[in-house]
């Protein structure tokens, strides 16, 4: 082998080092700045309560301790709570515990003699001072511990009415309207 | 003044603290959602006997023919506010007839008695709410006030036909029979 083949196969190898070297400063990555997306999403506290009916009628007979309603109500409570809420409860109430239902002309069936039975319990009439309505008019229905599982949930009573008419001896006949209000508070 | 510092961060950090429980305690309340209730006490009145039939043993021509057994009328009602007096009436359908053989033999109803709760024995000679003309007799009219809108009253009745009125003595024997009715009415 001449000194010139030496030099030509030299030079031939430099010049194909270059090339692959080149290649690969062409194939490096270029990348722009990160830029950021700020996420929010809300996921609102909410307590709500459905009623299965919105009206009850009584065909009451003088003096009797047993007057029933003409039909059970179910309500729904239904709620998605903040970590902090401890309890939701729900009631039931008349805006007046002297006239929880009346005829119009001054003849009123106090909200004491009004029972309310919560799934199947026993009937106890509203002379409670909750939340809501008037004062000693109302009853608590239930109430339902929050905990971890259960901050995402719902809950049914089954409420059946009486009115007792033993103590309302002198009650005359007549025709007596009320409305009784269902309402649920988380806290 | 280290001190003071610290005493300052400390406040700070229990009045969040107080804050975030009460943000915590704060109540959630549902909507609230109504039951319209309608209760309905029906007006009533009833009046009830304790028996249905009384006999008589006439003797021709007596004033006391008395009947074989007293008749208790209770009436009950509940009435609506406005009404004012609940009466109670004995009538016969016809004045003239009675009690009749059906052979044109009659006892009016003049002749025939009734004493109520012990009272005096009184002709059934009024025009009443019910039945014929001079053909009855209030027993009783309980006035209704707020006390008595539910209530009840019994009224005992003693019978008796007088047989010395008029053509009554000479009345040929014969069974004679005779339907008396006791009603109740309220008002207005």
């Amino acid at each position: 082998m001449t000194l010139q083949t030496k030099f030509a196969g030299i030079a031939l190898l430099l010049a194909l080092s270059l090339t692959v070297l080149g290649r690969d400063a062409d194939a490096q990555v270029l990348n722009s700045g990160a830029q950021t997306i700020t996420l929010q999403a809300v996921l609102t506290d909410s307590i709500s309560v459905s009623l299965s009916s919105s009206a009850v009628n009584f065909n009451l007979t003088a003096g009797s301790a047993s007057n029933p309603g003409s039909t059970g109500v179910t309500a729904t409570t239904s709620w998605l709570l903040k970590p902090s809420a401890g309890t939701v409860t729900l009631y039931a109430f008349f805006s007046s515990s002297a006239a929880a239902l009346t005829d119009g002309a001054g003849n009123n069936i106090p909200s004491a003699d009004f029972q309310i039975s919560d799934n199947a319990g026993p009937f106890t009439a509203l002379t409670t001072t909750v939340p809501f309505g008037g004062a000693s008019a109302g009853l608590t229905l239930s109430s339902t511990r929050i905990l971890g599982n259960n901050r995402s949930s719902s809950h049914t009573d089954v409420l059946n009415f009486n009115i007792n008419l033993s103590t309302l001896p002198n009650m005359p006949a007549g025709t007596f309207i009320g409305t009784l209000t269902i309402q649920a508070q988380a806290i | 003044m280290k001190t003071g510092k610290l005493l300052r961060i400390g406040a700070i950090a229990l009045g969040l603290a107080l804050a975030t429980t009460m943000a915590s305690a704060q109540a959630i309340n549902s909507g609230a959602q109504t039951i319209a209730l309608n209760a309905t006490l029906a007006e009533s009145l009833t009046l009830s006997l304790s028996a249905n039939s009384v006999n008589f043993t006439l003797a021709a021509g007596s004033a006391a023919n008395a009947g074989s057994t007293n008749i208790t009328a209770t009436t009950s009602w509940v009435l609506k506010p406005g009404r004012t007096a609940v009466g109670v009436y004995a009538y016969f359908a016809n004045a003239a007839s009675a009690l009749t053989d059906g052979a044109g033999d009659n006892i009016p109803s003049s002749a025939f008695f009734i004493a109520d709760n012990a009272g005096p024995s009184t002709a059934l000679t009024s025009t009443v709410a019910f039945g014929a003309a001079n053909g009855g007799m209030q027993l009783a009219n309980v006035a209704i006030n707020g006390a008595n809108k539910n209530s009840s009253r019994t009224d005992v009745m003693a019978f008796n036909i007088n047989l010395t009125g008029g053509a009554l003595p000479q009345l040929p024997a014969a069974t004679y029979t005779g339907t008396l009715n006791i009603q109740a009415q309220a008002t207005p």
